[in-house]
């Protein structure tokens, strides 16, 4: 193995050669999408595409970028939930209060993402199309059941959050689609969610991410979601504890066994960030401690 | 003492430039006709190029250089050591890489995007040779030679089993204090190695000149010592070459040396004759310096009353691919060792080891920190073990006022003049609430909090009263202008830090002027005298002596001729700032009237053809005396997740007298925050796999503190001591702010958790593992969430 990438990774620049289309409507992105397909990336905030370009990891030929498109750049509530455009910026979402209001751990998961420079520019839907099994966003949007919708030229698909990601940096996207918009159903009254992260530092990626929601009724359990990421090659929803939870008690017992089940349904590696072993283990705690805020909320209100 | 301008809080002269982008960098520097470069780096760690082609670059039309193109010539980048220290390895471009990011190639072009295409073109084949990433191992029988001939001085030595060098010290009868002691403790430490993550990457714009001379612009900490390298490498006269003072993005010691990027660009525009810039990206810049890591066999002896008696030390040193100054900090970590505490008879055995890893460099606190974390670990557990309070202990057995002080290793010492260790620590232990501190391991539960402390110091320069193997010594040039203000200049290189707004203290001080009639002004290595270099905590002591020696001579001349002009014996003359009038007055105390601004006298001396009020002169700190600081820390472990956090920081300083008292606060933070990440998070791990740092350069997975990871205490205080041999009776500050923080760090997670850890640094994956080996699977069920 040879480390090569010292003398091709350039960070002053972006040192590959690329043509960068900047269309006005939609139907234009698309067509260019078709015509260029596999050779193009499709950019908004360009936080995460800029530098996988500086580090060589990225190296295509067409740039469509979305940023002249006018109209896909909202929050609103409709149809049951809330609808997010392709170039809603992170730091919009933090501040929106139904965000804030009613989906907790996707505003707190958004709020742990990179710094409020990132932010200012950075989008939602870049953040799950980019594919990171850390992408902060995709826990709380696993546990919401979120609908991702794209476009071709040959119209729109609407994909289940769960069926989205494929493996680090792959999704289910066919080389001509545009994200447009992810809408993300009310979860459940009388339900709260919380999102949690461990990482090296504040301002960092996750060396764990989770996202719970739950819903009790007197002290049985009667709805539960738990999503992790960066402990597999995708973000992941855990069935098997949510089924093995729902309509019992919340006690201590039940709780070590929802750990434990967690514990081996995911898959982490060691990688620069952290490892394996460790990975598993505050896997464990962390759902407590989710759970724990979950519940906290719940008596609050 | 009451002083006019020394301790006030002022806003430093450059900041306005610095907050708004104004103040000029080295990457900042753009010249016409410029040229810009990039390097071609080895990516293998052990290599020899058996072919390289550059012609389709050439084609291009880049100036290319490779290890062809540049002398061959062995040299050693930092030129601290008088020339009998100094070890010479290194070459400006190698055929035989010995890291990955090693210098092979370097081209120029008219856009650093053709440069970045051009070197993409260059065509090389490597013949591979067997790698070795640990010291231990490589210094093992039969391991693949990294150097076989390099340079002590003008000699050549051979190297023999990856040794770069060795010191051994001996004194006393460590035998005969081994055996009177009651407590032997032996004890095995590995520290990390880490990155400066100065600010500023490295970078060099270098212009040739028509008489074959260079005019330089480049990342440094001594522009005196640049010069006088370029001149040795190339061949140039040295007064032909000029080196640039310019602001610099900090060093933290990653710029004592010669930067790489500076003999490149040099060969360069020689090549190309025209004016060349280079600047490494901050991934370029990781695979260019790093920190030295050590590891220490450290035995100690005390009696039962708490008397040490004697120790052994043995510091095998991982120096990477290249001497910079291993040899001279082999004789510092000994000094350290040994000047913390008093033991009567000692063994030192250093070896410095190649590895096939980045150079390391020293990095603040050259080895002290790591020193010192030893040794306040062992103090800690002889305390335990002696059943002492562990400040007790320590104030039994200091080195303190009165006793010999190695400043920088076995050559370079003085007597300790000033000293206020027991101040620190008495009041440092009332601010942290020491007396409650919880016992070690005693606490149960999720979260524990543990109070830890250490303490060090650090030397202020490496002045001594005789001559030694360190070059030490200051210059400066102070002139009096026609408006009352003074011009300073110097050579003397600002990290960051602001010594040079405590040259204007010190400079305003002795001449009764208004601060802001002290003039920093542009300086270079022509106009200049010889300063050697801003590191060991020497600028403000060293540096700011330096200053107040010329403002003194300036000062006698000024009453010299003022007496003319007054009519009045000189030793009867005073001067006074007068912020009103904005001037100095020189005036005969006890008569009115009798006075002259220092903007009149310059005048008037310009008039009558008097000449310019001006002094130069180079100055030699006498002594190297320590600052001490203390740390003290309390911490929060989250034993279910290995996870810690500082609650409350107190570090107490002995600096003398404070000259800047909001940038020695901001030394003593910043010293805490570095240590912090030095003890719980830092490390540049290699990969063996790639023979790179596991984190390839890319700072994304080099992660720091930031500011949301800082304690919401951070309380710090100065004790009140007067340094005799110092200006205005200060000492040094940058070093000693840092080197007891890891210590401090270790030893409250310990007194949290009852785990000691010999291996830094202290992530939570490590943490999280002694803890379940100690107390079993599962945790702390009471802590656990009642959730019914």
């Amino acid at each position: 193995m040879r480390a090569d990438y010292v003398n091709l990774v350039n960070t002053h620049t972006v040192p590959v050669r690329f043509m960068y289309h900047s269309p006005e409507t939609l139907e234009e992105a698309l067509r260019l999408m078709r015509e260029y397909g596999g050779e193009a990336r499709v950019m908004a905030g360009g936080t995460d595409l800029i530098v996988d370009m500086k580090l060589r990891r990225k190296e295509p030929k067409h740039i469509v970028s979305l940023n002249k498109i006018r109209g896909i750049e909202y929050i609103v509530e409709e149809d049951g939930g809330v609808r997010i455009g392709a170039n809603t910026k992170l730091r919009s979402i933090e501040k929106n209060s139904i965000v804030r209001e009613r989906f907790e751990a996707l505003y707190e998961a958004v709020r742990s993402i990179a710094s409020v420079q990132v932010r200012n520019m950075g989008t939602l839907v870049g953040n799950i199309c980019n594919a990171s099994p850390a992408a902060d966003s995709a826990p709380p949007l696993l546990v919401y059941d979120a609908v991702v919708k794209a476009r071709s030229i040959d119209g729109e698909r609407k994909i289940k959050i769960r069926d989205f990601f494929k493996g680090p940096g792959k999704t289910c996207l066919k080389d001509d689609e545009i994200v447009t918009e992810v809408f993300i159903p009310y979860p459940p009254g009388d339900s709260a969610s919380t999102f949690f992260k461990i990482s090296r530092v504040s301002m960092d990626l996750a060396k764990v991410n989770i996202a719970i929601l739950v819903k009790l009724s007197s002290n049985v359990v009667e709805d539960f979601r738990i999503a992790l990421g960066a402990v597999a090659p995708t973000p992941l929803r855990i069935p098997k504890a949510e089924e093995y939870l729902r309509h019992k008690p919340l006690n201590e017992e039940n709780l070590n066994i929802v750990e434990k089940i967690v514990s081996e349904e995911i898959k982490p590696i060691t990688d620069v960030r952290s490892t394996e072993w460790y990975r598993r283990e505050v896997s464990k705690i962390l759902v407590r401690d989710a759970l724990n805020s979950t519940i906290k909320k719940l008596v609050r209100t | 003492m009451s002083f006019y301008a020394i301790g006030k809080r002022t806003a430093r002269k450059d900041s306005v430039a610095k907050v708004t982008g104004w103040e000029k960098y080295a990457s900042d520097i753009y010249l016409p006709n410029m040229l810009h470069a990039r390097v071609l780096k080895s990516p293998f760690p052990h290599a020899i190029v058996k072919k390289i082609d550059t012609s389709r670059a050439e084609e291009m039309g880049a100036i290319v250089v490779t290890f062809k193109d540049v002398p061959d010539k062995l040299f050693c980048p930092r030129l601290v050591s008088t020339p009998d220290a100094t070890y010479k390895d290194w070459k400006v471009l190698t055929d035989k890489p010995k890291f990955v990011g090693e210098p092979i190639a370097a081209v120029a072009a008219e856009t650093e995007e053709l440069a970045q295409i051009a070197l993409e073109s260059i065509n090389v084949e490597y013949e591979l040779l067997e790698p070795v990433f640990d010291a231990l191992e490589s210094m093992k029988e039969g391991k693949p030679r990294i150097h076989d001939k390099i340079m002590l001085n003008d000699k050549i030595i051979d190297i023999e089993n990856n040794v770069a060098c060795r010191l051994e010290l001996q004194e006393g009868d460590l035998e005969e204090a081994f055996k009177r002691s009651d407590i032997i403790i032996e004890r095995e430490f590995r520290t990390s190695r880490g990155y400066h993550n100065q600010l500023e990457p490295k970078v060099a714009v270098v212009n040739p000149e028509p008489d074959g001379g260079l005019t330089i612009w480049c990342t440094t900490q001594t522009i005196h010592n640049t010069r006088l390298l370029i001149s040795e490498i190339f061949n140039i006269p040295v007064s032909k070459i000029n080196v640039k003072k310019l602001a610099l993005g900090g060093g933290f010691g990653s710029s004592i040396q010669t930067n790489i990027v500076v003999p490149i660009a040099v060969a360069l525009a020689l090549k190309a004759r025209r004016p060349v810039r280079l600047a490494y990206t901050k991934e370029e810049d990781m695979h260019e310096h790093s920190s030295y890591q050590m590891i220490f066999r450290l035995k100690i002896g005390v009696t039962r009353d708490g008397k040490l008696t004697g120790g052994f030390m043995e510091n095998i040193m991982d120096i990477g691919a290249h001497q910079i100054q291993a040899y001279p900090l082999l004789g510092t970590c000994a000094g350290w060792w040994v000047s913390l505490y008093k033991l009567q008879a000692i063994k030192y055995v250093g070896v410095a080891i190649y590895t096939n890893k980045i150079p390391s460099c020293a990095y603040r606190g050259y080895g002290n920190p790591q020193v010192t974390w030893a040794v306040e670990t062992i103090m800690d557990e002889l305390a335990e073990m002696l059943g002492m309070d562990p400040i007790e202990f320590r104030l039994k057995n200091y080195v303190g006022e009165r006793d010999l002080f190695w400043g920088q290793g076995p050559t370079v010492k003085s007597i300790i003049k000033s000293c206020g260790v027991e101040e620190i620590l008495k009041k440092g232990s009332e601010l942290i609430g020491w007396k409650n501190r919880p016992k070690p391991g005693e606490q149960k539960g999720r979260f524990r909090r543990g109070i830890g402390m250490a303490r060090g110091y650090h030397t202020s320069s490496a002045g001594a009263p005789i001559p030694s193997q360190v070059i030490d010594y200051s210059g400066a040039i102070l002139k009096v202008n026609e408006d009352g203000t003074v011009d300073y200049i110097t050579g003397l290189v600002d990290q960051g830090g602001g010594t040079l707004e405590a040259h204007a203290k010190i400079i305003a001080e002795e001449l009764g002027l208004p601060l802001k009639n002290v003039n920093i002004v542009a300086a270079d290595s022509q106009t200049t005298i010889y300063d050697v270099c801003t590191h060991a905590s020497r600028g403000v002591y060293a540096g700011g002596g330096a200053a107040l020696n010329v403002a003194r001579q300036v000062k006698e001349k000024i009453f010299k001729l003022a007496s003319t002009i007054l009519n009045a014996y000189p030793h009867t003359l005073r001067i006074r700032p007068d912020e009103e009038r904005g001037q100095a007055v020189i005036y005969v105390e006890g008569l009115p009237g009798k006075e002259i601004t220092l903007g009149e006298l310059a005048t008037l001396a310009r008039i009558k053809n008097l000449g310019t009020i001006a002094a130069v002169d180079s100055f030699r700190p006498p002594a190297c005396p320590p600052h001490f600081t203390g740390y003290f820390v309390e911490v929060l472990v989250d034993t279910e997740t290995g996870i810690v956090k500082p609650l409350k920081v107190v570090i107490g300083a002995d600096v003398g007298t404070v000259i800047n008292p909001d940038l020695a606060e901001g030394q003593l933070h910043g010293g805490f925050i570095m240590g912090w990440s030095r003890a719980i998070l830092e490390d540049l791990k290699y990969n063996e796999e790639i023979g790179d740092i596991e984190c390839r350069g890319f700072i994304i997975d080099y992660k720091m503190p930031t500011a949301a990871d800082i304690p919401e205490e951070i309380k710090t205080f100065f004790v009140e001591t007067y340094e005799p041999t110092g200006p205005f009776g200060a000492k040094g500050l940058g070093e000693g702010a840092q080197n007891p923080a890891i210590a401090a760090i270790s030893n409250a997670i310990y007194n949290a958790t009852g785990v000691r850890f010999y291996e830094l640094p202290i992530t939570p994956e490590k943490l999280l593992e002694k803890l379940k080996e100690k107390e079993g699977r599962k945790l702390a069920v009471e802590d656990a969430v009642k959730l019914t």
